[in-house]
């Protein structure tokens, strides 16, 4: 008989302790960040016989196996691919979406119709100085909302590389913070709290970074040290082991943004990085085709002006400044012609005053053929078509990454109503432990009283 | 949510996202109903918002093209008028030169009559000069002076352009809101061409200088006349008829205005009876998911356990 009822008693006591302390830590971090719930694993403790003792009960008592963490692998990277995607889809709709604001609210298309219009009605009266410094004026209002419209989508990109460059940095804080977990990881002891509270940090960060970009991870079965890359599971390395490469961006002259890691082309697919490149790519697109509308109105009408008769006889001056030498910019108009007096109404050789209105006609007859109001139109049916498609794929998105969420929080999160039937249980199993140290005294006091 | 969990995180997760999405809705049905206007921004509805533009475009130009066309009413009442009192010197003319063909009358008294024929072809030079509502010549086509000169002996010669200018009146109509003098004024007698003012000087000077040439002139100015108020009636015709045209457009133009607007109406507003009962069914919804969320939270073990 190898077995001591009172140590027994003693792991038992020591099991349950360690249970409830373990249900306790559950309970307090209930709602923390990151927290995967744990559990006790306990085993027997218990000899078999040796020689000369074949068929002995040899018990003594419980022990502590491991603390389990509950965390699943598969469920935690679910949440780390579908919350890349939906930063990137709420990135790309946030940088489009101002972009969208900068033009629209900017009012070019309101400026370029009233332009128009005041033309038309000069048409009626092409020797009145009132309907002439009517468009004048409009036409510096219409100018005025080009610069604006332009120094508007400036800022929206300014802001998106500033955005973009912090993001590049916190990424590179939180992969220089995944190498030191990766290095205390290697050094730690399997299944202390240690340990596990250290898997904690790295799955956080894992997700923090996978907001930023997309990784793909593989993760060490021998001591949960993790390897980051990213572009896909043969791309850079980011971080591997105790070692983290810096995350690098390069601005174009266009104002788009590429990613390297450490001098190597990267095309992060996911994250909020990869929106902004995404964001910034389409603001290009828009600011060129926005500069190009601009080039056809300046264009069109100073060619009108340059084959009519002002109001005095003499040729028509240039009505629009700031060619940049390849054609005119929404940054660059200005507005030259200020005296009413200038416009090319007539045609050219016509005498001083004259009501002729021919030229004019000619050159609203040249806006309704290249019709640079439409093209306004159409440009902005482009950003808000598009506007409009990536919410929707940004909704979906952030659905899909919410019940990712939501599925891994059931799996590994804390319920409060099973860790109080736990304590109630494990409460319930030290008072048993305790009973079973009083035995052994009974029982040892029912010996000594033996006489 | 198909997910059925039980642990704690997830059950307050779940329930936030729900009611967030469930208030987003409310607020954005709110925010359309107060402002009147389904889209707040282009993205909203992106066809829409295009066809907005373009009717708004349509609008603003439309407006233009109304107060073109009162420009060219008001031309063109201006030149029937002028017309009326052509017209009303012609037949005084006339008259005059029935009287000055009548053999009994003497030179001094056909002087007389030539006198005033003089008198009124100078009415007429003025009226020919006549000015539109912008201040420039009536008749004068694009001129920017006078539409008649007088000559140093005393011939009338039309100095203004051949053409009258044509003004836009939206979907590519125009009309041309006034006559050139030479339109109206100029006829030919027995296949001469001549003008009214010359027709007139020729009489004038004939009956003044007597003899008996000026019976003649008097028979031939007769003919003369006939054929300018031939001339000035026609005219009338014309600038009636295109007075006609100018309310023609015009209720084309009030029925595509009213029509545009009930597009814009259909397009960019709010169909207040459908989003206030789907603002109703979304707070319903959003009230008990409150109500049973503050249920279920309330339900801890720990409360029961003593």
């Amino acid at each position: 008989m190898a077995s001591d009822l009172l140590s027994i008693g003693r792991s038992g006591a020591l099991a349950a302790r360690v249970a409830l302390d373990v249900t306790a830590q559950n309970i307090a971090n209930a709602s923390s960040e990151g927290y995967v719930r744990r559990s006790v694993r306990l085993a027997e403790v218990s000899s078999s016989g040796g020689i000369g003792t074949i068929g002995d009960v040899s018990l003594s008592g419980v022990r502590l196996d491991r603390v389990v963490r509950n965390a699943d692998l598969f469920r935690q990277a679910e949440v780390r691919r579908t919350g890349a995607d939906a930063a990137r889809a709420d990135a790309e709709v946030a940088g489009l979406e101002n972009t969208e604001v900068a033009v629209e609210q900017s009012g070019v298309f309101n400026a370029m119709v009233k332009f128009e219009g005041s033309l038309q009605q000069l048409v009626g009266d092409p020797t009145s100085s009132s309907l002439r410094a009517n468009v004048i004026e409009d036409a510096r209002t219409m100018v005025g909302t080009f610069n604006i419209a332009s120094n508007a989508l400036d800022s929206v990109g300014t802001g998106l590389r500033f955005e973009a460059s912090d993001g590049v940095s916190q990424a590179n804080t939180l992969a220089q913070e995944l190498a030191r977990v990766n290095l205390r990881l290697a050094r730690a002891a399997d299944s202390t709290s240690d340990q596990t509270a250290l898997l904690d940090q790295r799955d956080s960060l894992l997700q923090q970074l996978s907001a930023f970009v997309d990784v793909s991870t593989v993760i060490s079965p021998a001591d949960g040290t993790v390897e980051v890359r990213l572009g896909g599971t043969a791309g850079e390395k980011l971080v591997s082991g105790g070692s983290a490469t810096t995350l690098g961006m390069t601005t174009a002259t266009n104002g788009t943004i590429t990613f390297d890691v450490a001098g190597v082309a990267v095309a992060p697919s996911g994250g909020s990085l990869a929106g902004k490149a995404q964001a910034l790519i389409k603001l290009a697109d828009v600011h060129t085709k926005l500069d190009q509308i601009a080039d056809a109105m300046a264009s069109a009408v100073n060619a009108a002006q340059a084959a009519g008769a002002a109001l005095s006889g003499a040729a028509g001056q240039p009505m629009f400044g700031g060619n940049t030498g390849t054609g005119f910019t929404a940054a660059s108009l200005t507005l030259s012609l200020t005296d009413g007096a200038g416009i090319a109404a007539a045609a050219a050789g016509s005498p001083v005053n004259s009501r002729d209105a021919s030229n004019l006609n000619a050159l609203r007859g040249a806006l309704a053929t290249s019709d640079p109001t439409g093209r306004m139109d159409g440009l902005l049916f482009d950003i808000s078509g598009t506007v409009a498609g990536r919410k929707v794929t940004r909704d979906a998105l952030q659905t899909i990454a919410g019940n990712a969420r939501v599925s891994l929080a059931a799996q590994a999160g804390v319920d409060l109503d099973g860790e109080a039937a736990n304590l109630i249980r494990f409460q319930q199993a030290f008072q048993a432990s305790g009973k079973v140290m009083q035995t052994a005294k009974d029982m040892f006091d029912t010996l000594l009283a033996i006489r | 949510m198909t997910t059925i969990s039980t642990s704690t995180s997830a059950f307050y997760e779940r329930s936030t996202m729900d009611m967030a999405a469930l208030r987003a809705e409310a607020e954005k049905l709110q925010g359309s109903l107060s402002s009147g206007q389904r889209l707040s921004r282009s993205s909203d509805d992106p066809v829409g918002a295009s066809r907005m533009r373009q009717l708004s475009r349509a609008d603003s130009l439309s407006t233009i093209d109304t107060a073109n066309a009162s420009r060219a009413a008001g031309d063109l009442q201006l030149t029937d008028g002028a017309l009326s009192t052509f017209a009303e010197y012609v037949i005084r003319v006339k008259e005059l030169a029935t009287q000055a063909a009548n053999g009994a009358l003497t030179d001094a008294q056909r002087a007389g009559i030539g006198q005033e024929i003089s008198a009124i072809r100078d009415n007429v030079i003025q009226l020919a000069n006549a000015r539109d509502m912008a201040g420039g010549a009536l008749f004068g086509g694009q001129s920017a002076g006078d539409a008649y000169s007088i000559l140093p002996g005393g011939a009338a010669q039309y100095d203004g352009t051949s053409t009258a200018p044509d003004l836009p009146l939206g979907d590519g109509q125009t009309v041309s809101p006034a006559l050139t003098g030479p339109q109206f004024l100029n006829f030919s007698v027995n296949g001469t061409p001549t003008d009214l003012m010359a027709a007139m000087k020729a009489m004038g000077d004939a009956l003044q200088a007597g003899g008996a040439a000026a019976q003649t002139a008097a028979q031939t100015g007769i003919g003369a006349m006939n054929q300018g108020l031939d001339a000035i009636t026609t005219a009338q015709t014309v600038v009636g008829s295109r007075l006609a045209w100018l309310d023609l457009t015009a209720e084309r133009r009030t029925d595509l205005s009213e029509m545009r607007s009930t597009e814009e109406n259909d397009v960019g507003g709010t169909d207040i009876a459908s989003t206030v009962a789907r603002l109703q069914q979304t707070m319903t919804v959003l009230e008990a998911s409150q109500a049973s969320f503050t249920k279920l939270a309330s339900l801890s073990l720990f409360n029961l356990l003593n």
